[in-house]
């Protein structure tokens, strides 16, 4: 079970591919089935990972960055780009160079480096390191709250409000905006009583006429305290002198007291609401006057607009229902049937909202927690191109809301490592082309000679804006090979090829830095063999590349088969690198580089990727949101469970995800990402209703009880969004939420087949068994 | 020539007329109701030679004073007794007969029955046995308590909505303080608890709403900038019940004169803050405040810097400037009235704010103009203190009505004051109170009247603060009389001249002022010549100036009309603002707030200030002085008093000891800088007693007390000398002048 293992299978680089050899041309690459595709981590932390406070040396003709792949002439002081084979002169302070005197750069383990850029980027300022922390700008965070909720709910989301505003840094700024028929701007930096600017909820606002109502406007028009001379709350501090938005953005340490009165006198919203009706809630509106607010910001300001939404916006732009309760959220029927009137509208509005987001560098997160829909799906393309996180739950009281929204402002290991204003740049040899990324990213429609033809995601492109990203953030990059015959390019064949990624980004602290990872790859000529192509197959990650890739084509491409799809992937995979004799399934054998990868296609046809008619439009974006920018491991997860067993005589150990794991005596401990199951069989759960791990002779039941609850909460203190924990008892009624995840190799249909103390799956689901008889079947026809 | 010591002047102020109560004892009070002649002309030839105007000054909520109270009456069981054709109330002259069963209306004589619950029976002489307990048939003023038909809605709670300016100009004046500071000491006598409702709106360039939900600990101000677009920022709490929210109230009023000091916003979002106004107020109605300090700039309703062009003056555009500008603001005092609302204007700029233009929001919703210019509260304070606290203290009737009720053959055709007319005779008045006063005109509809007498009845229906809907009624009766003499005999100067002034005042609103005075002086002139012929025949009258003696001050008074604020001069004479101001103030006036604001009272008070003390008796220094410069004695100290304002003029040769007292070291510096107040010595605490009975003898406004030193130029002539009406000044006549320019005039053949 190597999916199990501890290794770091990213590396320093943070960098997996689902080819990590790659053929020479388009058709032998296209042959393989599985796209060439690069999962970047482009921050994610790693103790070897050096920095560098200097700014790096370029290529002068292809500006890729020096790196450990340079060929280096210590002598003539000269270094040969890998990507472009330009040779580049040191500048005079890399005079000292030698084979022994190497910068950090060119060391050969340090494939992935980080520089620490000065903060008015001189070119001939190198070693700057004495960066002031005073003047890097701080974080802003614009709180959003949705005030069209029942008391207990208001309370639950308050509560968790205040908590989140103590754990901020103490010049963070923040903002509050509360809304529900109408949006109201909380002025924190007036003195004098709790201050609003109140915006209609129906109508559209430009962000100018939202400055200029704001008073961030026209200077004679401004407000108590926004003009020199007058009363200025705290003036320059806050790093926006004179604009005025000092007004309505405050360091966390000045305005705690003063969001602390109006958090407690904030009020449901007061509108009446008919009965039959929904609230009036005009979130499109409220999000969009808290991006124009932010919009007032000087550019290359860290900030996120925090939405806290507790049901569907009715009002103005961007609704997704009308009001009439009797008018049920939009479902994925009717989408397919083109039955959502509300849809097409507010998805064109949450476009608008995300691009000026992106325009100004700003995050988008959400956090929904509501029974019903509250428009994720239309709201989705806002978050994911802007890099914004987002949770959807039950309740503002529930754990996976609080503790998730908990996590954002907890500094230290827990760090979620939030940054802002990244753009990511992707250099390439020659011959490979860009297809694209799937991901929390925006293209900057920068082209260049890597651009391919065929887009897949954000692309016609080699660079990206990324307003917000973490540790955690990853990306895939799909690529594509130049149709042209290279036999016939002059020179030698370059055995190697080499990619390039620039990340440059502002840290926690707010500092830019530039992290660069060069990584090279054989080329390999398949006509030759094919034994080193198949033994670079990363399974794990092809599997993640496909589901994000169905999913890609599932939400773009109308009437797309996603089933079909993948089994003819699969097939045509398995014809090509299976060994049978034609038309003898029995002869069928898999090279174990390949063994895992069809059961992976077989819970990933089962998995809410494939199956959306299970779940709600919202829920299904918020599942393919978390799985395009989640890593390989957790991604993989999320299409097949991990499923570990506790027993007595044994330590845990992971189990087939099979309805035959189930056993009496057994705990299961199932992570399906999204949520965590302990499953007690039935004699541990009399046992345990009967206290046994109470009495002390019975130490080692209260022992194995424990266990997969400390393994879960491992799983659940390391993971954003905290997934949902569900304890329960074989035969229990939330004992489905580990059956939905079995394979149904016990179904009603096999029942007289059982084992004593197992359980049945009442579905009609094939089993994986009976996928693979069927994939055999066919992978060998000729 | 004419001796100018001989001349009619009125020194004992207003006379109210004696023969119309005398001759019918049950007519209501002339607080209420004044006839310009109460001999009603019994043919139109005759009404035709009267000249002057034919009609009423209404005032129906004149302050009664104690003991004199009208009497409230509740006909719980019969429902209100009327006439069943032309709805008179029953009232002292209606008559009983068919021993009590039916009653005849004395204004059409329709015999109607009378309801089995308010039936009583005739004595001897066929009157009721229960008048003694029926003051509605032996009084000219009661009041009925309505029942439910009487209310299209439930009452209505008194509700007081603020609209403050809160601009740099507004700040630096110290205006907001001032009113924040009033409203809160007057907040436990607004009228109406604990029904009385409260809310607040300030502006600048934006509006601001303020909630006052009574279980916040604080208010939440709600800034709204959507000019085009206004709206409400919350469904409920912005209009409040104020004993609930008595404590948020007060918070807001406290914070209020510092939350905007440091704010240097120049706009004014009127307009928009007009209509977030009448969208928060139209559930209820009630009283909108408005305090107005910049020139509205933002959004509808914004005002140009109208040229107050002197070349204009004397054209035919001269009184556009005396116009509303926008009719906006028409249009949004139609909607005030319609939604029952009435609006008082509080204006204190600095520079031209278009008087003209905002008073129109008072002038139709039956509110009044209160101009300040150039406020400044170290100086103003006081004046504006007392005049928004009668106004917030003061009984108020809202979401009234007004219509009088006249005798067949005669009809009322034409109404002049504050209101909107709702159809041809119904006025609607959203927020009227004591100091509002009507005039009418009316006209013979037929050529002879055949009745001897012609009753008049006022009935007012209103919702009283307590919340209980009423009518008062007034009613009265006037002799029909056959000749011009009688007509003359029963003449009330006091309603004439108060009647005369609001229809000059209307007429500088389409000519220039020029003719307006012309106009007026034409009108006296006819009425003189007419009276003139009428004794010509029995008396050989030369060159004798005559006229009737009910109507000897009519030529003062005229002339002082014509030298009023509204009238006087042109261009340079008054500010534009100013004499627009005054229209407005004029056009609602009683008679007499009016002929003392038209002829001031001035007294000599050094001699009183010099008698030994304790001897404070009003009435030893109330001997007024004729306005001419010939009345004041260098030596002497003297206080002239409009009803608005105090000029206390110290003649040049005032004793320096009197000086020091009243003035204290200040007696020295400029008196434009001094601000009287009280100093420590007898002299001038009894100044100070004596200008503060002088107040209270009428409260309707305040006497700001300004100093002038004879001799101060210009001062002394704006201030003090343009008082002195019977003076030739700035080539207007003199007394004397007028007097025999219209003798001339009256003289020449027509
Ligand atoms: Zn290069
Ligand atoms: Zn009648």
């Amino acid at each position: 079970m190597s999916e199990m293992a501890n290794t770091d299978p990213e590396g320093i680089d943070g960098v997996r591919m689902t080819w990590n050899a790659w053929p020479r041309t388009k058709v032998e690459a296209s042959k393989c089935v599985i796209p060439l595709a690069a999962c970047i981590s482009p921050i994610r932390p790693h103790p070897d990972i050096p920095s560098l406070p200097y700014t790096p040396l370029r290529c002068k003709t292809c500006a890729s960055v020096l790196n450990p792949y340079a060929r280096v002439d210590f002598t003539a002081k000269i270094w040969i780009c890998p990507f472009c084979f330009q040779r580049n002169h040191f500048p005079p302070h890399y005079g000292m160079i030698s084979d022994i005197n190497l910068p950090g750069e060119l060391y050969p383990q340090y494939t992935t480096v980080q520089y620490v850029l000065p903060e008015s980027a001189n070119p001939n300022d190198v070693v700057s390191g004495g960066v002031s922390q005073s003047n890097l700008p701080p974080p802003v965070f614009l709180f959003v709250l949705d005030t069209c909720m029942i008391e207990e709910e208001m309370g639950f989301v308050k509560s968790s409000l205040l908590r989140a505003i103590g754990l901020l840094p103490e010049n963070a700024l923040v903002g509050f905006v509360s809304f529900g028929t109408q949006v109201q701007v909380h002025e924190l930096g007036f003195s004098d009583m709790s201050k609003v600017y109140v915006f209609r909820g129906n109508k559209e606002i430009p962000k100018e006429q939202v400055l200029e109502q704001l008073g961030l406007g026209i200077p004679g028009r401004r407000p108590v305290g926004a003009t020199a001379g007058g009363y200025q709350p705290k003036p320059v501090q806050n790093g926006f002198p004179g604009s005025g938005i000092d007004r309505f953005l405050l360091p966390a340490s000045d305005c705690e007291y003063t969001l602390n009165s109006v958090l407690d006198e904030l009020q449901t919203d007061q509108w009446p609401v008919p009965p039959g009706s929904r609230a009036s809630r005009c979130t499109g509106v409220a999000l969009s006057v808290a991006a124009g607010l932010l919009g007032a910001c000087l550019p290359g300001t860290g900030a996120r607009i925090v939405a806290l939404v507790g049901g569907p916006c009715t009002e103005g732009p961007g609704s997704i229902v009308s009001k009439d309760l009797s008018d049920p959220v939009r479902s994925h029927k009717d989408l397919d049937k083109d039955a959502a009137p509300y849809f097409k509208k507010a998805v064109k509005f949450y476009e608008g909202l995300g691009k000026q987001l992106v325009s100004q560098g700003h995050v988008l997160d959400v956090f929904a927690s509501a029974l019903d829909q509250v428009g994720v799906a239309e709201m989705k393309v806002a978050i994911e191109k802007t890099g914004g996180l987002v949770v959807l739950s039950e309740s503002f009281g529930h754990s996976v809301f609080k503790d998730s929204f908990k996590r954002i402002f907890e500094g230290g290991e827990q760090s979620l490592g939030l940054c802002f204003n990244g753009t990511l740049q992707i250099n390439c040899s020659k011959d490979i082309k860009i297809q694209g990324i799937i991901g929390p990213v925006t293209s900057l429609e920068k082209k260049g000679p890597s651009v391919a033809d065929t887009t897949i995601g954000e692309g016609n492109t080699t660079e990206w804006k990324m307003c917000g990203l973490d540790k955690s953030t990853c990306l895939t990059v799909f690529f594509d090979l130049s149709s042209s015959d290279r036999s016939n390019t002059p020179g030698a064949v370059n055995p190697q090829l080499y990619l390039q990624f620039l990340t440059r980004y502002q840290n926690t602290d707010g500092q830019m830095m530039l992290r660069v990872t060069t990584v090279s790859r054989a080329w390999i000529d398949t006509a030759i063999s094919s034994e080193e192509l198949v033994q670079g197959f990363d399974q794990e990650t092809a599997a993640v590349v496909m589901a994000r890739k169905t999913s890609l084509k599932m939400e773009t491409e109308e009437s797309f088969d996603a089933t079909r799809w993948l089994d003819r992937s699969l097939i045509r995979l398995c014809s090509k690198f299976g060994e049978y004799r034609k038309d003898d399934p029995s002869s069928f054998m898999l090279n174990p580089c390949f063994s895992l990868f069809p059961q992976f296609m077989f819970n990933l046809r089962r998995s809410q990727f494939v199956q959306v008619f299970n779940n709600s439009p919202d829920e299904t974006a918020y599942f393919r949101m978390l799985l395009n920018r989640e890593n390989i491991t957790n991604a993989a997860v999320m299409i097949q469970p991990s499923l570990m067993s506790y027993s007595f005589n044994s330590p845990p150990r992971p189990v087939l995800l099979d309805v035959a794991s189930i056993a009496a005596d057994q705990i299961l401990l199932l992570d399906s990402y999204f949520s965590v199951v302990i499953f007690h069989g039935m004699t541990i759960a009399q046992w345990r209703n009967m206290g046994y791990h109470t009495q002390p002779e019975h130490q080692a039941f209260a022992e194995l009880l424990r266990a997969p609850h400390a393994d879960a909460d491992m799983i659940i203190h390391e993971r954003f969004p905290v997934p949902r924990l569900v304890v329960c008892d074989q035969h229990g009624s939330q004992a489905r939420f580990l059956l939905a995840k079995l394979n149904p190799s016990a179904t009603y249909n096999n029942a007289n087949e059982m084992a004593a103390g197992s359980d049945v799956i009442f579905t009609d689901d094939v089993s994986l068994q009976v996928f693979f008889e069927h994939l055999q079947r066919l992978a060998v026809q000729s | 020539g004419v001796d100018l010591n001989a001349l009619p002047r009125p020194l004992d102020g207003d006379m109210e007329p004696k023969l119309f109560n005398e001759m019918y004892p049950s007519n209501c009070s002339s607080r209420f109701l004044r006839l310009t002649t109460s001999g009603i002309p019994s043919s139109q030839s005759l009404a035709s030679r009267w000249h002057l105007p034919l009609g009423a000054v209404v005032c129906p909520l004149a302050e009664a004073p104690d003991g004199d109270e009208v009497p409230v009456i509740n006909f719980s069981n019969s429902g209100i007794v009327r006439c069943r054709r032309c709805r008179t109330y029953v009232n002292p002259y209606v008559t009983f007969t068919d021993a009590g069963r039916k009653w005849r209306c004395n204004m059409c004589s329709l015999l109607n029955d009378v309801p089995g619950e308010y039936f009583a029976h005739l004595d001897s002489t066929g009157k009721r046995v229960d008048l003694d307990q029926r003051p509605e048939l032996t009084r000219g003023s009661v009041e009925f308590v309505a029942p439910t038909e009487y209310m299209v809605r439930p009452p209505m709670p008194p509700l007081y909505f603020f609209l403050i300016d809160v601009s740099v100009s507004a700040v630096r004046s110290g205006m907001i303080e001032v009113v924040a500071k009033t409203i809160r000491s007057c907040l436990d006598q607004l009228p109406g608890f604990p029904r009385t409702q409260i809310g607040f709106a300030t502006y600048d360039s934006t509006i601001h709403f303020y909630n006052l939900k009574s279980s916040l600990t604080q208010p939440q101000m709600m800034v709204v900038s959507d000019l085009d677009d206004i709206f409400v920022p919350l469904p409920d709490d912005l209009l409040v019940n104020l004993s609930e929210s008595r404590s948020v109230v007060e918070a807001f009023l406290d914070s209020l004169p510092s939350m905007f000091q440091d704010n240097l916003n120049i706009e004014s979002a009127f307009g928009p803050a007009l209509k977030a106004s009448l969208l928060l107020m139209r559930q209820l109605g009630g009283k909108l405040l408005i305090f107005q300090n910049t020139l509205p700039s933002l959004g509808i309703g914004r005002l140009k810097l109208r040229g107050d062009d002197l070349r204009v003056y004397g054209t035919d555009k001269e009184h556009v400037l005396r116009l509303p500008e926008d009719p906006f603001y028409k249009q949004m005092a139609a909607e005030f009235t319609k939604f029952q609302i009435g609006v008082n204007l509080y204006a204190f700029s600095d520079k031209y704010t278009d008087i003209a233009s905002l008073g129109a929001l008072a002038k139709y919703t039956g509110g009044q103009v209160n101009f300040y210019p150039n406020f400044q509260s170290s100086i103003h304070g006081e004046k504006l203190r007392h005049e928004l606290a009668r106004d917030l203290t003061r009984e108020t009737a809202w979401e009234a009505v007004l219509r009088i009720r006249v005798g067949k053959g005669v009809r009322f055709t034409s109404y002049h004051g504050n209101f909107m007319l709702r159809s041809t005779d119904l006025i609607a008045l959203p927020a009227v109170d004591c100091d509002k006063a009507f005039a009418m005109q009316f006209s013979l509809e037929e050529a002879l009247l055949t009745t001897q007498t012609v009753y008049f009845q006022v009935a007012l229906l209103y919702t009283a603060s307590c919340g209980e809907r009423r009518i008062r009624v007034l009613t009265a009766a006037a002799p029909v009389v056959p000749d011009l003499g009688e007509m003359y005999r029963h003449a009330d100067t006091g309603a004439i001249v108060t009647l005369l002034s609001r229809l000059a005042i209307e007429k500088t609103l389409s000519s220039k002022l020029e003719d307006a005075r012309s106009s007026l002086q034409l009108r006296i002139v006819k009425a003189l010549k007419e009276y003139r012929n009428l004794h010509s025949v029995q008396h050989r009258l030369g060159g004798r100036i005559i006229y009737p003696e009910s109507l000897k001050f009519l030529l003062l008074y005229g002339l002082a009309l014509t030298k009023s604020t509204t009238l006087r001069g042109g261009y340079a004479d008054v500010t534009l603002d100013e004499r627009c101001a005054a229209g407005f103030t004029m056009m609602v006036l009683p008679v007499k707030n009016l002929l003392k604001l038209l002829y001031p009272s001035l007294i000599r008070v050094d001699e009183h200030l010099l008698k030994s003390s304790g001897h404070d008796d009003l009435t030893s220094i109330e001997k007024r002085l004729p306005l001419t410069a010939a009345s004041l004695d260098s030596r002497g100290l003297y206080l002239c008093d409009d009803g608005f304002r105090f000029i206390l003029w110290f003649g040049r040769v005032l004793s320096p000891d009197i000086a020091m007292n009243l003035l204290g070291p200040d007696c020295a510096a400029e008196l434009s800088k001094v601000i009287l107040g009280e100093h420590g010595n007898e002299m001038s605490r009894k100044l100070m007693r004596m200008l503060n009975k002088l107040r209270e003898s009428d409260s309707s406004y305040y006497q700001l007390c300004q100093l002038v030193r004879q001799g101060e130029q210009p001062r002394e002539g704006v201030l003090f000398l343009s008082n002195l009406v019977e003076d030739p000044i700035g080539g207007t006549n003199g007394y004397v002048e007028w007097v025999l320019q219209i003798h001339r005039q009256v003289q020449q053949n027509p």
